[in-house]
């Protein structure tokens, strides 16, 4: 098994003064299938985006399959990014293209400018593009706008997008939280079938407990920026976990 | 602690600037109307100095509205100086309402009393000049073969080829030159004979064409200068480097300053620049299109919703390919409905600028008000409501199915 990311005393600190992350020391295994718990406000989000730059970490050391994200400019923090799939709690689609567009997008990393702007799509992209909605069970909709799918149908089709990618690693921020239960079960299980099938690594941020034991094979938890907690699903009692979420976060846990 | 202290001297500095401003307006006002009435004039410094002296004053006693407005936390005990505010108001409204009356040179009685100085341009509304008349050779030869008296002839001979807008104009004319009585008798004859011609018709309507094209091709061609602006104009997008921050700033400055020059005033530079005709009043149109659609564009940039743009640039998509792909498709009807609804305006304004020397429908009015022809400029004015009326209407059509707006 090799280190897939590495993270060493990673600090963000906004323009706004908040200090999110306070120094995250972090390595995950390639495999794993990660789940990030942590209150809202404790730095998930940050976390995530600041592994793939999206948002700029004010100092620290990121590593992801042996490349310097801190350091990477231009080209080749593009060429990082593409293996890198994201998704997330509002799906982000573009909601009046349809899925098969929504999908296609996942390849702009890999496409020249001359294509993006002539919108001229090779037909092997289609057709991977095509085999990925069915993966995630949507291929009779393919030609359907994204606005027009639930919320649980959209998020496949992000999930098709970052397979479009060939993603070694995949970031899901809060990727269930504005589904309902049955659904949200679903689209866990889509992930968990990527992650043992394709060998993808999932960085995956959550608030259920029940669904970190399902699917998760490790748990980080963070407060205020800090990680309290790093083990197996099955090391976190009643009292870990209330250590993580406050004293009446029952509740939380039941779904 | 320091924070506040300065806060405090820049809210003192404030309500002192507010008041000095306010006194020299309000002694600056009474000074013209004194002047005005009673022709009395004096330094002008010495307004500056009587508002100083009112400034000191009310700060003193702490009732001005510099006071009111910047020091308002330091309440104390309400008493009769320190409500003098909201005398002050009601008296700085009054002098402005009776400087502006003096200044617009209001004046009902003339109002009322000289609605017949307009009477030709009403007339001209209710009779538009659709068919002109007039007498050709032809015509008069026709006449010579219908036994009219000899007067009667060489008078209709005398105005052969001139032309009347309207037939009431027309037969108003010849009933002042051959009476009552005889124009009655010989009437039906006369207009039988008489050439009718929609000569006028025809100039309008091409000149309306001109003015709807010239509009329609200034929109056009300011659609892909805005377009690209917009991007540059938008906050979302421009990195927050120091670049970035240049072109924005620059982009939105020179798009406000060019959106503030009225059209009118472009198409008077133009129709000098390029002489006097449609391709003025399109340049000018344009100019202004552009600034208006950057702004509007860019707006509606910075309203779109960022996580798709996240999304794709998580993929590894370049800047450009984030924006054909994620800000594009969410702009396109909304930019759409701008454009058309910018159309519309420009048809309006077309017209307006014609009066300038931007050509079309415009400067066709302009040259018959000034020949006194008012039948003519009644059916200008007609076919520019017509059109104005279409466009609006069919252009909230559009909008409404665009869903923008
Ligand atoms: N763009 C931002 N600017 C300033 N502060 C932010 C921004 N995004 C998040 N924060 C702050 O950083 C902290 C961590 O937020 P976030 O990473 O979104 O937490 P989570 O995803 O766990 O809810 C919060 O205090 C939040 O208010
Ligand atoms: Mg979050």
């Amino acid at each position: 098994m090799k280190n897939i990311i590495k993270l060493t005393e990673v600090h963000k600190i906004y323009e706004s003064g908040t200090h999110a992350l306070k120094g995250v020391n972090l390595e995950v295994q390639e495999g794993e299938f990660l789940i990030l718990l942590g209150l809202s406000g404790s730095g998930k989000s940050t976390l995530l985006r600041c592994m793939n730059r999206l948002i700029e970490p004010t100092s620290g050391e990121i590593e992801i399959d042996d490349e310097n994200v801190i350091t990477a400019k231009g080209k080749r923090l593009r060429k990082i990014r593409r293996h890198i799939g994201m998704i997330f709690q509002q799906f982000n689609l573009i909601k009046n293209m349809s899925a098969l567009t929504n999908v296609l997008s996942g390849k702009l990393g890999y496409v020249s400018l001359w294509h993006a702007i002539t919108f001229s799509i090779h037909k092997t992209d289609i057709a991977l593009a095509m085999s990925n909605l069915q993966r995630v069970g949507l291929e009779q909709f393919a030609k359907n706008k994204a606005r027009n799918l639930s919320g649980g149908q959209q998020q496949r089709v992000a999930i098709a997008r970052a397979l479009m990618q060939n993603p070694r690693v995949i970031f899901a921020d809060e990727p269930v939280a504005s589904l309902d239960p049955a659904t949200a079960d679903s689209v866990m299980k889509y992930l968990g079938e990527l992650n043992k099938n394709d060998n993808i690594t999932i960085l995956c941020s959550l608030h259920f407990l029940s669904l970190a034991r399902k699917y998760g094979t490790r748990v980080v938890a963070l407060k205020d920026g800090n990680i309290v907690f790093d083990g197996t699903p099955n090391e976190i009692d009643e009292k870990k976990f209330k250590d993580i979420y406050g004293e009446d976060a029952e509740e939380v846990e039941i779904r | 602690m320091k924070m506040k202290k300065k806060n405090k001297a820049k809210a003192v500095i404030q309500s002192i600037a507010t008041d000095l401003l306010f006194w020299i307006y309000i002694f600056g006002c009474l000074y013209y109307l004194m002047h005005k009435w009673t022709g009395f004039t004096a330094k002008l410094h010495l307004i500056g100095i009587a508002a100083l002296l009112a400034t000191l004053i009310f700060q003193l006693v702490r009732g001005s509205i510099g006071v009111k407005i910047f020091l308002s936390y330091a309440k104390v005990k309400r008493s009769f100086y320190k409500s003098a505010w909201g005398y002050l108001t009601i008296i700085a409204l009054l002098i402005t309402f009776v400087v502006g009356v003096n200044i617009v040179e209001v004046d009902f009685y003339k109002f009322f009393t000289k609605f017949q100085n307009a009477g030709g341009i009403a007339s001209g509304i209710f009779n538009p000049s659709i068919t002109g008349y007039s007498l050709s050779a032809t015509s008069i030869n026709e006449l010579e073969k219908e036994n009219l008296p000899p007067d009667v002839l060489s008078t209709l001979e005398g105005i052969q080829n001139r032309k009347y807008s309207t037939k009431k104009v027309f037969l108003e004319y010849l009933q002042k030159r051959l009476g009552e009585s005889t124009l009655q008798k010989y009437r039906s004859t006369i207009l039988k004979s008489a050439e009718k011609n929609t000569e006028l018709l025809n100039i309008a309507l091409s000149a309306l064409a001109e003015t709807i094209f010239l509009a329609l091709l200034a929109t056009v061609f300011a659609i892909p200068f805005a377009f690209v602006l917009s991007f540059f104009a938008a906050r979302n997008l421009m990195p927050r480097t120091w670049l970035g921050n240049i072109v924005y700033l620059l982009v939105r400055t020179v798009a406000t300053i060019f959106r503030s020059i009225e059209a009118i005033v472009w198409a008077i530079i133009f129709s000098v620049w390029v002489g006097i005709g449609p391709f003025a009043g399109m340049l000018a149109l344009m100019i202004h299109s552009i600034a208006a659609l950057t702004k509007l564009y860019s707006e509606q940039i910075e309203n779109i919703d960022s996580g798709p743009v996240e999304a794709i640039k998580a993929t590894g998509a370049s800047t450009l390919q984030t924006w054909i792909y994620a800000v594009i498709p969410q702009i396109i009807s909304p930019y759409l409905a701008f454009t058309i609804y910018r159309w519309d305006i420009n048809v309006r304004m077309a017209t307006i600028v014609g009066f300038v020397g931007g050509g079309g429908i415009g400067l066709l009015i302009l040259q018959q008000q000034q020949l006194l022809r008012w039948h003519n400029v009644g059916l200008l004015i007609w076919l520019i409501a017509f059109v104005v009326w279409v466009m609006d209407m069919t252009s909230a059509r559009v909008r409404e199915k665009l869903g923008g707006m």
